[in-house]
């Protein structure tokens, strides 16, 4: 009987075949397989449960203590060279699988209610499977090179995902710019890859690591370009995870299906790029600057998420800023040096940012009874509200996932987030300055989000708001809003059980799984890194913790509370007293830093003309200096006619003359 | 009829001898001759093939032949090719006009076996491409036929004169299959086709004449004999100057390359796979054949500059290829653009980037005919090539949207296919090279990989402007969006599974040609040392353009 480790690589196979079966049964039988909507959802739900089941057997297994596994074999050689593929079980990996994997199956349970109407139900689960399979396949990688295969593989699931609704122009826009900008970030990757690789003649990571610092400090590779190349993979981490400044598609492929927000744009894919970086710490442990690099980026970005968060009317988008947001905060923390204290926020956000997708879905899911199928209404906060009364389970769970986010202890967030900040404070005060601001914007805006959808009246029905809305965004005012409103019910209502139940299943992980990491007793730091988590544990004083943690708490505290005096009970009108008063932050706010319009302009519009010019060149200079010679000949080809005798043999006597004199030559030359 | 002679491989190395002698060799079957003749002749039989006119008997005839070459072709690799010996097989040779030293010579080696086969299993696929066509059938099939047997020759044989008769041979049927079936500017594609191609191919004539002539004594065009002949360098860099003409213009090289995006803007559908299948891999398989492994001095010396115009074909294409509004020609231009990976492939002096180079073509080959069969039957529906009059199609053509996504998605090098897999091939064995300085390797590797956004950026704008978006209402009201047919799914089911198979394990193919190519590239290492050229990166230091001047200096004497 095999160890479940030695069948890991069954995990990222099973959802592949359900997958590929599914999806050639669309090719070629498309209308039925597309009536057999519950077959297939089984189908697939089995695969990914059954990769579930391994991932917790091996996830049993490392917490026995089992070593790691690695098995490779040659995939593509030439000469002495050898590319090597394969796959790798251990602690990190363990812990990423069985979170993928629940994720994705909650998901998957829930898509079966939020999909249910849409035609494409069976298209939408085979592209989750094939998402899940490629988002295993990179946990197990066990170098580089694979790696770069399966991160290309989740961007491809992302783009088809994103634009899953490709009638509409914004997700077509949104699915092109996610795969654009993640191109960007593997163009750095791929050449960081072939960097290390010249340097290191390896892929693998501790390799990288051992070699690249020997070579160093044999002053056989100066330290600049060994930072170079560090920072170069690190822009695959920067676009997937959406790290400023290539975090930009990451609000618009909000565009995509809310299952697919919550799994891939919040708890899973985004989260590659910090596991990348915890996989690369023997690589960039040695190098302070690449750290500083990165914990600076990291904070930038945080900050920047929470702050273009703030002003968000779009519930989805006031999300999306947020994962950018604590997608900073885990970068911060592997800046800081310390991957496990990164890993256990991914951890920790990935189940209660998924959960409140989730719930978000749920809103729109109900929403969507009211004003339509349009994402811009449907999606609006203006237009909720009061919906705590017709959705008890949605309002409850997402008010977890906001105290969760907020820090509040003992929910998970607190853990993770203040060991981040913990960590901050001892390598980079200044850093963790930010980070703490950050933690308080943190709660306001999740607090913001939570009373403007889920208390106060419903203002779903209002006419004249939805046809404000519609012109602001652009379109036109669809006729149905004549009589009132195109939805069927007057009110929301709470979504089925296939959308509760995983609601509720990920508010237990969401409250208690930081009960895992408390820095005095890390289970989760135990099974990652023993020795690190013992170290921390050791030096662990109640003097040291109090007082950090309770600044974040009053800071978050404060932060909820201004949430509440905004938004629950109406005492402060912030529109007028900070948007009003400083009208050009708030517009530098609402215009996400400007960063979309100076993208635009100078990336997308500079590409086209610099194309166009390309292309005229092409056309009027390569191409007219072909036509020219080709016009030459013809009128010399005229005028040789007078020369002409019709004497084959002249000819030939000619051709061969040429060819002796073209011998001759060639002779004098050898 | 062909006296089998005895192991005439280029390297002559022990491995052939140390097999039993005959043990691969007892069945004397003329695999490559049979592939060659069989649907040349069957196409002079298609006159008597009854048919109506309206094409119906005459494709399944042609299908049928199509068939067998590629079973021939497929019977040629499994009973008498061996893939771990770097030395010429399945040789054939026959004594046609000896005073001119001309024979009947064929043969096939790494380089050539999986074109060949490429060959004869992309034509089966045009056959059924060509399903719909009506307009004098017969004569239409009778040139593809020929072209297929045309296009094995240009592979297989072994002597430089047969070589330039059947590349020359192969042009006639693409300027037939352009001039009549082709768009609205047809005469002038043609044209310019046959004008650029024959013109180029002076210079094979040249250069083949040229080095059969050399030092004196009998004449001989044969490889073989070529290549044991001691060169000297200048003689080589005028040669090679010569033949880089020739075959960059088929490659396309890119100042060169103006013929292509008419061409293949105004071929239809089977023509297009032809001509983006197997033409260009034309141009690729010479560069190899003879400019490297004749040639491997001049090629010490000319290859920054092969690695150069590479990077300017990966970045200049795609980005005419992003500003083209004609689907056609869009896509045109992005295969002149993966073509610049072979020739980055080829001058890379390492086995992992010349291997590359050899499995690009194979895999733009299938991936460029899937690309331009999907731009047909996109035409046969919408009747426009404007991506400005296309628009929201995909939801009429749920099929066609997927099969245009994973074909588009294949081009831009997603792993899992073929192309990602030579592109990285490319990539590392650049990146390793000892033949190049550190500074010249990272400049063209940080350029080249700028390919790798921009051909993402055109393909999917490209996906965008057709099948996202909201229904083009002009568009729906004049044209039947009908869905994918099995016929068209099949053909590309047809060319992804082994994209697929490729990119899932690419040593199916590589394992192939893997010895010759090893044998290929220690031939090269031998002649930088001679030329002075490794491993000293000293040399290139300066920059590109350190070994340049001497070869350019040469070129404009021949050209």
């Amino acid at each position: 009987m095999p160890s479940a480790s030695e069948l890991a690589w069954l995990i990222p196979v099973l959802p592949l075949l359900g997958a590929c079966l599914t999806g050639l049964g669309l090719i070629t039988f498309n209308r039925t397989v597309n009536r057999l909507r519950k077959p297939v959802a089984l189908l697939l739900i089995t695969s990914v449960g059954m990769a579930a089941v391994l991932s917790f057997a091996i996830l049993a297994e490392q917490l026995a203590g089992a070593g790691g596994t690695e098995v490779l074999f040659d995939w593509a050689g030439a000469g002495s060279f050898h590319l090597q593929m394969g796959f790798r079980v251990d602690a990190l990996g363990a812990v990423m699988l069985s979170l993928v994997t629940t994720i994705a199956l909650l998901v998957m349970v829930y898509s079966d209610g939020y999909m249910v109407h849409d035609k494409g139900y069976v298209r939408f689960f085979t592209y989750l499977a094939l998402f899940s399979s490629s988002m295993l396949g990179l946990v197990i990688s066990p170098n580089l090179l694979e790696i770069y295969v399966f991160w290309e593989l989740v961007g491809m699931c992302s783009y088809l995902l994103v634009g899953f609704w490709y009638d509409r122009d914004a997700a077509a826009n949104a699915a092109q710019k996610a795969f654009v900008v993640n191109r960007v970030g593997d163009f750095g990757l791929l050449l960081g890859i072939l960097g290390l690789f010249w340097a290191t003649g390896s892929f693998g990571f501790e390799e990288i690591g051992e070699r690249l610092s020997a070579a160093v400090a044999g002053g056989g590779l100066p330290t600049g370009v060994a930072v170079l190349l560090c920072l170069l993979v690190f822009m695959g981490p920067m676009a997937k995870s959406a790290q400023f400044p290539l975090h930009v598609w990451l609000p618009d492929a909000m565009e995509g299906p809310t299952p697919i927000s919550a799994l891939i744009h919040a708890a899973t894919m985004v989260a590659a790029g910090v596991f990348l970086v915890a996989r690369l710490q023997p690589v960039y442990e040695p190098f302070p600057q690449v750290q500083l690099v990165i914990a600076v980026i990291g904070t930038i970005t945080l900050f920047l998420g929470a702050t273009i968060a703030l002003t968000q009317m779009d519930l989805k988008k006031g999300l999306a800023y947020s994962t950018v947001s604590q997608l900073g905060y885990m970068m911060l923390a592997m800046g800081c040096g310390a991957p496990v204290a990164g890993m256990f926020h991914l951890v920790t956000h990935a189940f209660f940012k998924a959960m409140l997708f989730l719930g978000s879905g749920s809103v729109i899911h109900a929403m969507e009874e009211v004003v339509g199928h349009e994402p811009v209404l449907a999606q609006d906060m203006r237009l909720m509200g009061g919906l705590r009364k017709h959705m008890p389970i949605t309002s409850a769970t997402f008010l977890v996932g906001c105290i969760a986010i907020s820090g509040i202890p003992p929910l998970a967030g607190f853990w993770s987030k203040d060991e981040i900040l913990g960590q901050a404070f001892n390598s980079f005060p200044l850093l963790w300055a930010m980070g703490f601001l950050t933690a308080g914007m943190t709660a306001f805006y999740m607090f913001r989000l939570y009373f403007l959808t889920f208390e106060g009246p419903f203002r779903g029905l209002d006419a004249g708001l939805r046809a404000q809305l519609l012109s602001a965004a652009g379109q036109a005012t669809p006729e149905s809003t004549e009589d009132g409103h195109h939805g069927h019910a007057s009110h929301p209502h709470e979504s089925g059980w296939q959308m509760a139940a995983p609601l509720v299943v990920l508010a237990v992980p969401s409250v208690l799984i930081g009960l895992l990491g408390t820095p005095w007793n890390s289970r989760f730091g135990h099974l990652v890194d023993p020795v690190e988590a013992a170290e921390v544990a050791e030096h662990f004083s109640w003097g040291e913790f109090l007082p950090l943690a309770g600044a974040s708490v009053a800071i978050s505290s404060l932060g909820i509370g201004l949430a509440v005096l905004a938004y629950a009970l109406h005492r402060i009108d912030l529109g007028t007293a900070v948007a009003g008063r400083f009208p050009a932050i708030n517009r530098f706010l609402a215009n996400k830093w400007y960063l979309d319009a100076i993208n635009e302009k100078i990336f997308v519009q500079g590409s086209r003309r610099l194309a166009r010019q390309v292309l005229d060149v092409d056309s009027k200079v390569v191409d007219g200096v072909v036509n020219l010679t080709g016009l030459l000949t013809l009128g010399s080809g005229e005028g040789l006619k007078y020369f002409e005798t019709g004497r084959v043999q002249f000819y030939a006597l000619i051709v061969f003359g040429g060819v002796i004199g073209l011998v001759l030559l060639f002779s004098a030359f050898g | 009829m062909c006296d089998n002679a005895h192991a005439v491989g280029v390297v002559e190395a022990g491995i052939s001898t140390l097999r039993p002698d005959g043990q691969h060799r007892s069945v004397p079957f003329p695999w490559l001759s049979t592939a060659i003749l069989f649907p040349i002749g069957a196409a002079l039989l298609i006159p008597f093939v009854p048919d109506k006119g309206d094409g119906k008997q005459v494709r399944w005839y042609a299908l049928g032949v199509a068939l067998t070459t590629f079973l021939v072709t497929v019977g040629a690799y499994l009973r008498g090719y061996d893939p771990a010996d770097p030395g010429l097989q399945l040789v054939e040779r026959v004594q046609w006009l000896p005073d001119l030293g001309l024979a009947w010579s064929v043969g096939a080696d790494g380089i050539s076996m999986p074109l060949i086969l490429l060959t004869s299993f992309i034509t089966s696929l045009a056959c059924l491409a060509a399903w719909p066509v009506t307009f004098k059938p017969k004569l239409f099939y009778f040139l593809l036929l020929a072209m297929d047997g045309g296009q094995i020759a240009v592979f297989a044989v072994q002597d430089m004169l047969l070589f330039f008769l059947a590349w020359e041979l192969e042009l006639l049927p693409v300027y037939l299959l352009l001039a009549i079936w082709g768009g609205k500017k047809r005469q002038y594609a043609a044209t310019k086709f046959i004008l650029y191609t024959a013109g180029s191919s002076l210079f094979i004539l040249l250069a083949g004449l040229a080095m059969a002539f050399y030092g004196g004594g009998a004449p001989s065009f044969e490889y073989t004999v070529l290549a044991a002949k001691e060169f000297g360098t200048g003689f080589q860099v005028l040669c090679y100057a010569a033949l880089l003409i020739a075959f960059g213009v088929k490659l396309p090289v890119v100042p060169l390359h103006t013929w292509l995006p008419d061409a293949h803007g105004e071929a239809t559908a089977p023509v297009h796979m032809l001509l983006a299948g197997i033409l260009l891999k034309m141009g690729g398989y010479a560069l190899l054949r003879f400019n490297v492994q004749l040639l491997p001095e001049a090629h010490a010396q000319f290859a920054p500059l092969l690695v150069i115009l590479g990077v300017v074909n990966i970045i200049y294409a795609a980005l005419t290829s992003f500003a083209q509004r004609n689907l056609k020609r869009k896509i045109a231009y992005s295969s002149i653009s993966h073509m610049g990976f072979v020739l980055i492939g080829i001058g890379s002096f390492s086995a992992l980037g010349t291997s590359g180079a050899m499995l690009q073509m194979i895999s733009h080959g299938l991936i460029g005919a899937s690309l331009f069969f999907l731009v047909g039957a996109t035409y046969d529906r919408t009747h426009t090539l404007q991506l400005d009059e296309m628009g929201g199609i995909g939801q009429k053509m749920r099929k066609m949207f997927a099969l245009w996504t994973v074909c588009s998605l294949a081009s831009l090098a997603l792993p899992g296919m073929s192309g990602f897999v030579s592109e990285l091939m490319v990539f590392v064995g650049f990146a390793t090279s000892e033949a190049y300085s550190l500074s010249f390797r990272i400049v063209i590797s940080v350029l080249a990989a700028i390919g790798v956004i921009l051909t993402p950026i055109y393909l999917l704008s490209m996906l965008r402007e057709i099948f996202f978006g909201k229904e083009n209402p002009e568009l729906v009201s004049h044209s039947q969006l009908v869905d994918a047919e099995p016929r068209e799914i099949y053909v590309i089911s047809c060319l992804l599974v082994p994209i697929i198979g490729i990119g899932l394990y690419p040593r199916l193919v590589t394992d192939s040609y893997r010895a010759a190519i090893e044998a290929l590239v220690d031939r090269e290492a031998i002649a930088l040392v001679k030329v002075g050229r490794a491993p000293v990166p000293a040399v290139m230091a300066a920059g590109a353009f350190g070994t340049l001047p001497p070869a350019l200096l040469h070129a404009p004497a021949l050209g």
